[in-house]
């Protein structure tokens, strides 16, 4: 029982990185990134392959989150000058590239063969047991690190431009400030966690492959965003929590209705998590436990 | 001409989404208080990639649950099953193995399909000291299986490359060309076939690996068309090989296609007309049409679903009917240990056949060796787990699978 | 690579631009007068393609009745949703859309496998040969795929151009506020708006059923490929999104002759990035300054 429960909340964690860095790039910046899943693969491919020649595993996250990160800065430039739904679907674009292109290096990546046996966190220190209670303490604190950095970043003078960005950017401008510069760097950062996430997961599964990061996972963190309301960190938790809550409560689901097959209940599962999208954005815009919005648009 | 059985197909349409769902009660689930239950856990890929067999694979095991359960249970423990959906993905699987390993208390996964979730839930089913059954290809889980709990009712995929390479040597083939489907069980094959064919000095004419989910393959068929082969490796599943073998007919150029049994089917057939499927070569295991236990099963199995079973519903059938054969002959107090040790002898050469569970139980009651010979394969297992099975080559004629030849299985040199 | 490779995948690319230019007008249409980008179009286009599988296996085999049945459903399941939903978020963000839009088309996706299962189906169609001038194959399927998406361009092209509710969709496009200003009425443009790109979704999902095979992720997969084309040609013009498509189908192919199947996606991205950064607008488009 407490294995799954930590295992669960493992998920939660790695979900609850990748959202934050999306929070601080849309929620606190505006910026419309979905392509946050190939920052993500950067980084899981980054740490893995550099921990499988040996590396230690800290470098090898850090290399991960840098890797991401830098990966960002062209994106970042572009994003300069396109408007919301462009960089929409460049993003999008590029997260399915950095795909293909995992898929197809094998002399890398070895392809869609995918990743065994990358070296598990904490293996060797503490007993095999413990490793995932360890691993989940570790993303607690690498969460907790994470959020007072987004905190301290959005309450610092740069903080206040990226939000004034959001808001009103011909205002930002006119006030001598160049957005492209701060917005560049804001996604940057944000695509950095997404990367460390993406790192960490890795050395939890100890196996990767291409497959795993589909522009799926993209959505589902939109979803929690949406779900938990943007624009507070708060709403990030509550949305990711209620997310995977649901993901993997549905499978539980199946012991309620007994004459529904797996397939249907695959459905049904997809199904749900459509409508409440469709219904948060109309009836609760600010988030299901959000205060009312304070922007309109 | 494409002629579509209507009312099979209509029926297909609401088996598939509805008919399974009569079996979501899963069948003798009562038991009596304090029975002792052996907890089974189903992981299929329902959704995902592996959709089109999964649902089948969960529905096989049901049917041999069912059928353990109908003799009293194995060493007079019967089988309870919980099934998760590991949505062909590594990570939702990861949490689904979790969840049955943690909530349900199994003792051993079974159905395991895709070679990314089999080498994702080792390490936690190794851990956790849990027997696991699969129909993975890749051989890298032959090197993972550290503790010897897993076993591979599927054949690698070197053992189905080299088997795709000595039937186009057997049938007089020159140039062959291989096209595959960009996974790693079907990239692998493809490596395989290339190898096992230039080892013996020949030369592959074109070698394509293609990206899924295309609506057309004309261009990647063209590239491998222009180099004249006499014969393709086609390594596909049904939809991608569906638009290919469309293409390839309308294009007009002869040639034949060798291709896995589990996409070369009475399916394919049904999704292509008989004119167009004429001539394809189908390797699958041995076992189909003759084998007792596979007609059984087929029969009973067609019952439920009103179709064919394809070979991985075969292998799953397999899996649990020689997991509750280990376990009658390690005894109602064994542990999982002793069960999987006893999963080896109960399948391998020199003890009775026997073709299911009851015959199989009563020869071990007479305190006699059993072999269970499976309704997918002979199931000899190799030192890693592994099955080396025969193989059957089928030509399809008139819409139908012939069997042409036997060829033993083996690794490539 | 000779020159009769390259014009097969030429005529290949021309027959999957045609046929995927009808969503993509869809898009862009919708992206020119609703302001944003449709993520469940290609959801619709699925739809549309089991529509007809359904129509052909319960009401008998004819293809035109099961094509017109496609139309009309995915026509009325998309004024439905822009009665619920786009409706009311007519006056929020363009990412409040997206993100709904994305709600719908998971909504509609896993209706579908709720009742179909994921397994594919079949369009039930005679296989025919491809008439074959010396190398280079046209396939009759095709001609009447390429006719029949033709026929509908034109009639859509007539109506924006010829009538009044025409001029008055333009106008909305061209500005808002300026539309509203001249005392144009929204509602019935908005109407006439989603039956179009409902049907034209529903058309491209049948045609691509009869090509291929109907599968759940049918249309879902071929978002990214429309949007860059959509983008290439320029957002929000309707030639635009026709020749975009086409040229983009056109490139796909060709390229896969020379860099591998995968790197289809990249090329894709690379196309896209470059029209973005050297011509913003398109090669058709109007300027579209970041906002």
């Amino acid at each position: 029982m407490e294995g799954y429960l930590i295992a669960i909340s493992i998920s939660v964690l790695i979900y609850l990185l990748m959202a934050s860095g999306l929070a601080l790039q849309y929620g606190f910046t505006g910026l419309v990134n979905f392509g946050h899943v190939g920052f993500f693969a950067i980084g899981s491919y980054t740490s893995a392959l550099l921990a499988l020649k040996g590396v230690p595993i800290p470098v090898s996250l850090a290399a991960a989150t840098a890797l991401a990160a830098l990966a960002a800065y062209p994106l970042g430039m572009i994003s300069l000058r396109l408007g919301g739904d462009y960089l929409a679907i460049v993003t999008l674009g590029f997260s399915e590239a950095v795909r293909m292109t995992l898929q197809t290096e094998e002399w890398l990546t070895r392809g869609m063969h995918g990743l065994p046996g990358i070296p598990r966190l904490f293996a060797g220190w503490v007993d095999p047991r413990m490793i995932d209670f360890c691993i989940f303490l570790l993303l607690l604190a690498v969460c907790a690190v994470v959020f007072l950095l987004i905190h301290h970043i959005i309450r610092s003078p740069f903080g206040r431009v990226i939000e004034a960005i959001r808001d009103n950017e011909v205002a930002v401008r006119a006030l001598g400030k160049n957005p492209a510069q701060f917005k560049t760097r804001s996604l940057m950062i944000g695509a950095g966690i997404a990367g460390l996430a993406g790192g960490l997961q890795a050395h939890y599964l100890t196996f990767i492959s291409p497959e795993q990061y589909v522009p799926l996972i993209t959505f589902y963190i939109w979803i929690a965003l949406v779900l938990g309301g943007v624009g507070s960190l708060r709403g990030v938790v509550i949305g990711t929590v209620l997310l995977v809550g649901f993901l993997e409560g549905s499978r539980f689901l199946r012991d309620v209705f007994t004459g529904v097959s797996e397939v249907q209940l695959a459905s049904v599962r997809i199904w749900i998590i459509g409508m409440a999208l469709i219904c948060v954005v109309l009836y609760r815009p600010q988030g299901l436990f959000g205060k009312s919005s304070r922007r309109s648009n | 001409m494409m002629k579509q059985p209507y009312n099979l197909s209509r029926r297909a349409f609401l088996v598939s989404g509805t008919a399974a769902a009569g079996l979501g009660a899963l069948p003798g689930q009562s038991f009596a208080q304090g029975e002792r239950v052996f907890r089974l856990g189903a992981l299929n890929s329902i959704t995902g990639i592996g959709g089109p067999y999964g649902p089948y694979m969960l529905e096989a095991i049901k049917l041999a649950v069912a059928e353990v359960n109908a003799a009293g249970g194995a060493a007079g423990r019967k089988f309870q099953l919980f099934a998760e959906d590991d949505q062909t993905k590594p990570e939702a699987a990861v949490l689904a193995v979790k969840k049955l390993v943690e909530i349900n208390k199994v003792e051993a996964v079974v159905g395991i399909w895709a070679s990314s979730v089999g080498l994702a839930t080792m390490p936690i089913t190794n851990d956790a000291n849990l027997i696991t059954m699969n129909t993975c290809g890749a051989p890298e889980m032959l090197t993972e299986n550290k503790k010897g709990l897993a076993w591979m009712f599927q054949a690698s995929n070197a053992i189905f490359g080299n088997a795709f390479a000595e039937v186009a040597r057997r049938r007089g083939f020159k140039r062959p060309a291989v096209m595959a489907f960009n996974n790693s069980t079907f990239v692998g094959q493809a490596n395989y076939f290339k190898s096992a064919w230039e080892a013996n000095g020949g030369k592959v004419s074109a070698f394509v690996i293609y990206e899924p989910n295309q609506s057309s393959y004309r261009t990647e068929l063209a590239r491998v068309l222009a180099s004249k082969p006499d014969v393709i490796s086609l390594s596909a599943y049904r939809p991608d090989a569906t638009i290919i073998l469309k293409e390839w007919y309308q294009s007009g150029q002869d040639c034949k296609f060798i291709m896995p049994g589990w996409t070369a089917n009475e399916d394919l057939v049904k999704a292509l007309g008989k004119e167009a499927t004429e001539g394809l070569i189908s390797i699958s295991n041995v076992a189909a049409e003759q084998h007792p236990a596979f007609k059984r099963f087929a029969a009973e199995f067609k019952t439920i679903t009103k179709r064919e079973p394809d070979i991985f519903a075969a292998q799953c059938y397999d899996m649990v009917i020689t997991l509750a054969l280990a376990l009658e002959a390690a005894g109602a107090q064994a542990d999982v240990a002793a069960i999987n040790g006893q999963i080896r002898t109960v399948t391998g050469t020199g003890g009775t056949k026997a073709n299911s569970f009851v015959e199989g139980r009563d020869i071990l009651r007479k305190g006699q060796k059993v072999d269970y010979d499976g309704a997918s394969s002979r199931l000899e297992f190799g030192k890693h787990g592994e099955t080396v099975p025969d193989f059957g080559v089928f030509d399809i004629q008139d819409g139908r699978l012939v069997l042409k030849e036997t060829i033993p299985g083996q690794l490539p040199a | 690579m000779d020159w009769i490779s390259i014009a097969n995948a030429v005529i290949n690319g021309v027959v999957i631009g045609m046929l995927l230019a009808l969503p993509a007008l869809a898009i862009t249409l919708v992206f020119g007068i609703a302001r944003f980008p449709n993520a469940a179009t290609g959801d619709y286009m699925t739809l549309g393609a089991y529509t007809t599988i359904a129509s052909q296996m319960f009401l008998g085999g004819s293809i035109v009745v099961a094509v017109l049945g496609a139309m009309t459903m995915t026509a009325a399941i998309s004024l439905l949703m822009y009665f619920w939903v786009f409706r009311a978020l007519a006056e929020r963000s363009h990412v409040s859309r997206l993100i709904a839009s994305i709600g719908v088309a998971f909504a509609v996706r896993s209706t579908i496998t709720f009742f179909a299962g994921q397994d594919q189906y079949v369009v039930d169609l005679p296989l025919v040969r491809a008439w074959n001038f010396g190398g280079i194959r046209i396939l009759p399927t095709d001609l009447y795929i390429v006719g029949a998406a033709l026929i509908a361009l034109l009639l859509v092209f007539c109506v924006m151009y010829l009538t009044p509710t025409g001029r008055r969709m333009r106008a909305i496009a061209d500005s808002p506020e300026l539309a509203a200003a001249s005392g144009i009425r929204a509602r019935r443009v908005m109407i006439f708006l989603w039956a179009v790109a409902g049907a034209f979704c529903g058309l491209g999902g049948a045609l691509l059923g009869i090509k291929a095979v109907v599968l759940p992720e049918l249309g879902w997969e071929l978002l990214m490929p429309m949007f860059a084309g959509v983008i290439l040609g320029g957002i929000g013009s309707p030639v635009g999104a026709v020749l975009g498509i086409v040229t983009f189908s056109i490139a796909q192919e060709v390229a896969s002759l020379f860099v591998g199947p995968a790197y289809k996606v990249v090329l894709a991205f690379l196309i896209l990035l470059c029209v973005l950064l050297l011509r913003p607008q398109g090669m058709f488009g109007r300027p579209i300054a970041a906002r």
